[in-house]
């Protein structure tokens, strides 16, 4: 199920092909429906539906570091990459200076990272300082959490991340560290050509 | 029709868990990784227990118990493996079984006391599970032996 909640990960996919690829994933979809049973059909097939719109992504409203609210949708037509974080989680910390560094690299060109933090803002603010942090860190606070399931999050760990592509639809979802080699290849299919 | 029920219910059982597996095969859900249960040892000590699964850790910092209506006196958590974090500094984590006497402030055998625990960890794979709290109900038998173990109840995320 999870190259069906990210179709096409491993190369460009053209609109016509893109449809097609939905009637293969359907016809799979339908395949495993009979093979185990009609009922599990409707299960597959809400997680599949769910995770390609990523209008639940960008309808999210959350506070920055100075109690702003900010709106995923400011940054629609992006590639947007939305990471669920703590400061209590190691494996969330690793990784975000790779995010930092792609932030910069890539920001120019149209990707936007979003942090949203299972955690309190002090600690927000202190580990923003020492990775210097540049793109916004939303808190989300340990509600968050239930926000990640609502996207995807079944087992409610971190990290999560969706990339979300610049037509609005998920590309991606990866509970665990996202590798750089997934990430670069992910923006470079996601991000016009130069 | 009656003898395919059986069946059914295994073929839909099956269909839930691979939906859920098939995102992340290896991980466990947080009650299944960090497994916990508790009895009573004797009138006024209970033994908690958590069974960590393989390839996941619990913070020992993190971990807190509590007991009511007879409040839990200091209670010491045994060492746990030394881990350098580079952003809390040096932490320590418990893997396989720990086991944490929690003493009650006062005798309370035959009374039905309520233990709640704190607790959070990581899987090495790489994902970290929230804070973690779990509740779970002891009898504390009169007589003086130890009671059954009894496994915790999900109370929920985020007291």
């Amino acid at each position: 199920m999870s190259e069906a909640r990210s179709p096409g990960a491993s190369s460009p996919v053209p609109p016509q092909r893109r449809s097609r690829r939905r009637l293969l994933i359907a016809g799979a979809v339908a395949a495993a429906a009979l093979a185990v049973g009609s009922g599990t059909a409707y299960f597959v097939h809400d997680a599949k539906d769910a995770s390609r719109d990523g209008s639940a992504v960008l309808g999210l409203v959350l506070p920055d570091l100075h109690g702003q609210q900010q709106a995923l949708a400011q940054w629609r037509g992006k590639v947007l990459v939305v990471n669920f974080w703590a400061t209590w989680c190691a494996p969330c910390r690793e990784e975000m200076p790779e995010f930092v560094a792609v932030q910069a690299r890539d920001g120019p060109k149209g990707v936007q990272f979003v942090g949203i933090a299972v955690d309190d803002p002090d600690k927000v603010r202190t580990f923003a300082q020492e990775v210097k942090l540049n793109y916004p860190a939303l808190i989300g606070g340990y509600g968050a959490i239930e926000l990640s399931k609502t996207l995807g999050n079944e087992l409610a760990a971190l990290p999560f991340t969706i990339v979300v592509d610049r037509q609005g639809r998920v590309a991606h979802t990866q509970l665990g560290p996202l590798k750089r080699a997934t990430l670069d290849g992910l923006l470079a299919r996601l991000l016009p050509q130069a | 029709m009656r003898s395919l029920l059986p069946l059914l219910a295994i073929v839909f059982a099956t269909a839930h868990a691979e939906g859920i597996a098939s995102l992340e095969p290896k991980l466990l859900p947080p009650e299944r990784a960090f497994h916990l249960s508790a009895r009573a040892l004797d009138a006024s000590t209970i033994e908690a227990r958590f069974d960590v699964a393989d390839g996941y850790y619990l913070y020992r910092d993190k971990m807190q118990f509590t007991t009511d209506p007879v409040p839990a006196a200091k209670l010491d958590l045994p060492p746990g493996k030394p881990k350098h974090d580079a952003f809390f500094g040096d932490v320590e984590t418990y893997r396989g079984e720990v086991v944490v006497r929690v003493p009650l402030a006062q005798a309370a055998a035959g009374k039905t006391i309520t233990l709640h625990a704190n607790s959070q960890g990581c899987a090495d794979v790489g994902v970290c599970y929230p804070p973690n709290a779990q509740q779970l109900t002891l009898a504390i038998p009169a007589g003086g032996k130890p009671g059954p173990f009894v496994e915790a109840g999900r109370k929920g995320l985020f007291q």
